[in-house]
């Protein structure tokens, strides 16, 4: 129910009128089927495999999240309180499908996952991300991954 | 977050964002978007229902197959079905009444009401295979008795090495949230995050509790705490109208 008329009336001007970046370009990257494709997540819900250094403010850097970590292992620490936790306390692919993907991966409509996945904190302005974003997509591609899920939070 | 996609494409990714706030993605205009409807926190929508989120997943992994773009921003049709209210769901117990009562009646009964949970929170934990609890690195009895005693008036102070004093207080309240929700959703009825919400905020000492160390740090003259307070403890919608 994130439609903003569902949304307190303050909180929901705020979320339409936050600036965002205007790019000049639009890239454009084609490829394979989904089925030759390796897919990562690059979250932006501020995740940490607990007992690493959580995200403390707007942090620009990110996380890696290995793709072995278990559910009891992934904390949330975005800095913003304005939204639902409950469900990821459930459930983790709410936030994180790594689940999910591994279920395509058997079911043969993606071709692999990701060796590692990732998090930014989302609350971050964006400009600061995109030294620390241009550096992943290196490892990314290290990883021979060439489709990302970007889930926000 | 529709930026990221921006700086990933231009290296070379195939990216696709899920979008939660339709307005931003459209000001952002990445390679490929879906918008779902769901409530923020929840991408993926409804938590346990596997068939529901694979649907969601597929209809944005199937964005990078099109060869239309850019820019792509599809809706994702259906509702969250776990958004409704669980009309079979209990509170865990009611204590609305504290909120009226002096700061040593509210710290007091929320180190109670931390020991009422265990059991419920102990069975959370059998059943899911996990806590989100974690951020302040505390058992939750410290973190309780943290915020009990800035309740009290006690001077704020740091027990971990690297974490400042007001952001180990951000992170025990976030760890003290996690442990009443979880316990909260316990059992077999599944409760929207509305019902869980609205208890914890409006039927608990812990939710009193926190609305008085609000009030409470943005007194101090510790600008850290003052921000801490102002944003992160007490949510925008949640915070009480003055008198």
């Amino acid at each position: 129910m994130t439609r903003l008329i569902d949304l307190p009336p303050a909180q929901a001007q705020r979320l339409a009128e936050l600036e965002c970046p205007d790019f000049a370009t639009r890239p454009w990257v084609t490829g394979p089927a989904l089925p030759q494709r390796r897919v990562a997540i690059v979250s932006s819900a501020g995740l940490v495999v607990r007992g690493e250094d959580p995200f403390r403010g707007r942090d620009a850097d990110y996380r890696a999240i290995p793709a072995d970590t278990q559910p009891r292992d992934l904390l949330l620490s975005h800095i913003s309180i304005n939204f639902d936790r409950t469900g990821f306390q459930e459930d983790w692919n709410v936030v994180f499908p790594l689940d999910r993907l591994n279920e395509l991966v058997a079911d043969g409509v993606i071709g692999e996952v990701a060796q590692t996945h990732y998090s930014f904190m989302g609350a971050t302005d964006p400009v600061q991300m995109e030294p620390h974003a241009k550096g992943l997509a290196g490892r990314l591609k290290d990883d021979r991954v060439d489709t990302v899920i970007l889930p926000p939070v | 977050m529709s930026a990221l996609g921006h700086y990933l494409e231009e290296e070379g990714l195939a990216t696709v964002a899920i979008s939660l706030i339709r307005p931003q993605t459209e000001k952002t205009r990445p390679p490929r978007a879906l918008w779902v409807p769901f409530e923020l926190g929840r991408p993926f929508g409804p938590p346990s229902d596997p068939a529901f989120q694979k649907r969601v997943i597929l209809a944005a992994l199937r964005l990078v197959e099109r060869e239309d773009g850019p820019v792509i921003i599809e809706d994702f049709p259906d509702d969250d079905p776990r958004a409704r209210p669980d009309p079979g769901w209990r509170l865990p117990f009611d204590h609305a009444a504290v909120a009226n009562g002096s700061a040593e009646t509210v710290a007091g009964e929320l180190e109670t009401e931390i020991e009422l949970l265990r059991g419920r929170h102990d069975r959370w934990v059998t059943e899911r295979g996990r806590s989100t609890i974690g951020l302040s690195g505390l058992s939750i009895t410290d973190c309780g008795r943290l915020v009990a005693g800035q309740v009290r008036g006690a001077a704020l102070t740091s027990p971990r090495d690297g974490f400042s004093p007001p952001l180990m207080l951000r992170f025990a309240v976030d760890d003290l949230k996690a442990y009443y929700l979880e316990a909260g959703a316990e059992g077999i009825a599944k409760p929207s995050s509305r019902q869980l919400g609205d208890w914890f905020w409006n039927a608990t000492a812990a939710g009193a509790a926190l609305h008085a160390l609000r009030a409470v740090c943005l007194t101090s003259s510790d600008n850290r705490l003052k921000l801490i307070a102002g944003n992160f403890i007490v949510p925008a919608a949640r915070v009480l109208a003055p008198g």
